[in-house]
């Protein structure tokens, strides 16, 4: 496994089907559909970034309209210093597999992730590693969360693809693979594959 | 349970009596307005009998001119504000594990070119013997109730002190604590002396000679911050001034007079903040005055508190500030400038001191969570505990 894999942030909320992960750093969220790991070469998570939010840091405190008088955004925070300790970039994640022993298995692992765990950007290569098989696209179809489905599948497949130096063997394989999957939903089919034309 | 019902009534006969009144208190502004840009009253000849009169009321010390309004100056480029707050949990006589806790919330913003924030929650749990009295000798004195709030206080300027000891040397800063410097619970309560000392001379006087210290060779000022204050020290000097007699004493002249009816109450009614609302511009300060508290008299030294009010949006807060700041010019305009224009940032109230009170708070469910852990590590080593009856009966509320 490549050691230099980005460190995003931990997981604060986990359940067996995915993880809420605290960004580091405000706004350093990782891609809508960007594959995320915890764990290391021999066991761990793979999840789908599914959604984000960037809000107060406590529940009651509202961010309010400051910039009035600012030349730009990026004086808002210089006037407000503290905002940036205040505020914080959460994203949430679909689990898509797991690693046991170093295998990767495309299937919901026997346990969620652990608070605090630490979540990496999956690399070029974990990508690869992780896309030879389309198990994970069943789990994407059939989750129930606010991002639409076909978004959420369409901007994994790009992202994954991105990862070759010619995506199109790899997005005609995932093609396949949902034509099957979605069967008569020709609608849905064809909503995902126009968002993922190279 | 309270029954509003019931109460509701009783709101109607207050702003009754609220509105009655009105008119009166008009008049006694007006009055006191009146005397404060009055030119034939002579400053010195005032300032003299302010210093020789015996008052049964708290009369401020008289530094300038009483009508003064000052604008702010300029604001430093890069500077940096400080400030601690604190809240916390008192012993609780009904459990069995006898400590409190204190909370202190530190905060440090920088502005300018390279602007930054520390904001910093610092919790101190206390079950020593050491911290859960004050003694001396043969004779012990409880921390809890007023005195744990007065002991609050000493870390708060503890903790702002030590802040202040790490920011850069030739930074502009301001340190700002919430609400008075006058430690006005040592002085309301009969505190035996080893009490006094413990928390006044060797606790908060020393943190102030520890920022003065650092004060002489930087430009850095010390000063606290009391919004919708109460104080009447000025309308207090207004009293003097149309006091008949030539040099005043309540109980003397006036002890058989019923209030309201004495001369001096033609100015009563009204607070410092409404006559500085009337006198000021937004943003401008009003005259320097000295606290003439007992506390800061005796104790207080080169810290002897000095005080004015500042105009804000939408109200008037008192600025309070030690001895070395009130005398240096420049001290005392960075005070001014950097606390109106953390009032600009923070919607009406210091920023700094907003952040602050928000990492010191400790709300309701705190105070459970934290009981719970205690029992709960207790239980982990099977210590025995024993609640009061008082206490379970309010937990399990049974019908």
């Amino acid at each position: 496994m490549n050691e230099t894999s980005q460190r995003l942030g931990e997981v604060i909320e986990a359940s067996t089907t995915g993880f809420t992960a605290q960004c580091y750093e405000l706004y350093d969220l990782p891609p809508l559909g960007s594959l995320v790991r915890t764990g290391d070469s021999t066991n761990g998570l793979f999840a789908v970034v599914c959604h984000a939010v960037t809000e107060g840091l406590e529940p009651g405190r509202k961010p309010i309209a400051r910039g009035k008088d600012e030349p730009d955004e990026e004086s808002i925070f210089q006037s407000n210093p503290q905002l940036s300790k205040l505020l914080r970039s959460e994203f949430s994640t679909l689990v898509v597999g797991h690693r046991k022993g170093g295998r990767i298995l495309q299937y919901l692992p026997p346990q969620p992730a652990r608070i605090h765990s630490f979540v990496h950007a999956c690399t070029a290569e974990e990508s690869k590693d992780f896309g030879r098989t389309f198990g994970f696209l069943n789990i994407l179809l059939n989750a129930k969360i606010e991002t639409p489905a076909d978004e959420l599948i369409a901007a994994t497949l790009r992202i994954m693809g991105a990862s070759y130096a010619d995506p199109r063997p790899f997005l005609i394989g995932a093609g396949k693979e949902l034509a099957s999957l979605l069967g008569e939903d020709y609608g849905k089919l064809k909503a995902i594959l126009e968002r993922i034309k190279p | 349970m309270l029954d509003l019902s019931r109460v509701a009534g009783q709101i109607g006969e207050m702003i009754g009596q609220l509105k009655a009144g009105g008119q009166e208190r008009q008049e006694h502004l007006v009055r006191a307005l009146t005397l404060l840009v009055d030119r034939a009253i002579d400053f010195e000849t005032l300032k003299r009998k302010a210093s020789q009169s015996k008052t049964t009321f708290l009369v401020a010390g008289l530094v300038e001119p009483l009508g003064s309004h000052v604008p702010p100056g300029a604001i430093p480029s890069d500077f940096s504000i400080i400030a601690t707050d604190g809240s916390q949990i008192d012993v609780d006589r009904h459990q069995s594990a006898r400590c409190y806790l204190i909370n202190i919330g530190r905060v440090r913003l920088d502005y300018g070119s390279d602007s930054g924030a520390e904001l910093q929650s610092l919790p101190q749990l206390c079950a020593d013997s050491k911290d859960l009295v004050i003694s001396s000798g043969t004779k012990e004195q409880v921390v809890e109730g007023a005195l744990l709030n007065i002991k609050r206080s000493v870390d708060e300027c503890r903790h702002l002190a030590d802040m202040a000891a790490e920011l850069p040397k030739d930074r502009p800063a301001l340190a700002v604590i919430d609400g008075s410097l006058i430690l006005w619970g040592l002085s309301s309560k009969e505190y035996p002396d080893f009490v006094v000392e413990q928390l006044l001379d060797k606790g908060f006087i020393k943190c102030l000679d520890d920022m003065l210290k650092l004060a002489q060779e930087r430009p850095l000022a010390l000063s606290s911050f009391i919004s919708f204050p109460r104080s009447t020290d000025v309308v207090n000097v207004l009293r003097l001034a149309i006091c008949p007699h030539e040099t005043a004493d309540c109980d003397k002249f006036c002890g058989e007079i019923n209030i309201g009816k004495r001369a001096c109450d033609a100015v009563s009614g009204i607070q410092d903040r409404d006559l500085f609302d009337s006198l000021l511009g937004v943003g401008e300060r009003s005259a320097l005055f000295t606290s003439q508290s007992k506390i800061v008299r005796e104790s207080y030294g080169r810290h002897r508190v000095n005080f004015f009010y500042i105009k804000l949006e939408d109200e008037i807060a008192r600025v309070e500030i030690p001895e070395w700041v009130a005398r240096d010019a420049d001290k005392l305009s960075l005070t001014h400038a950097l606390l109106l224009d953390q009032c600009q940032r923070g919607q009406g109230y210091p920023a700094a001191l907003s952040e602050a009170h928000e990492e010191a708070v400790v709300t309701g469910a705190d105070r459970r969570n934290f009981l719970q852990l205690v029992e709960i590590s207790m239980a982990d080593e099977h210590m025995p505990q024993t609640t009061s009856a008082k206490a379970r009966s309010k937990n399990a509320r049974w019908l």
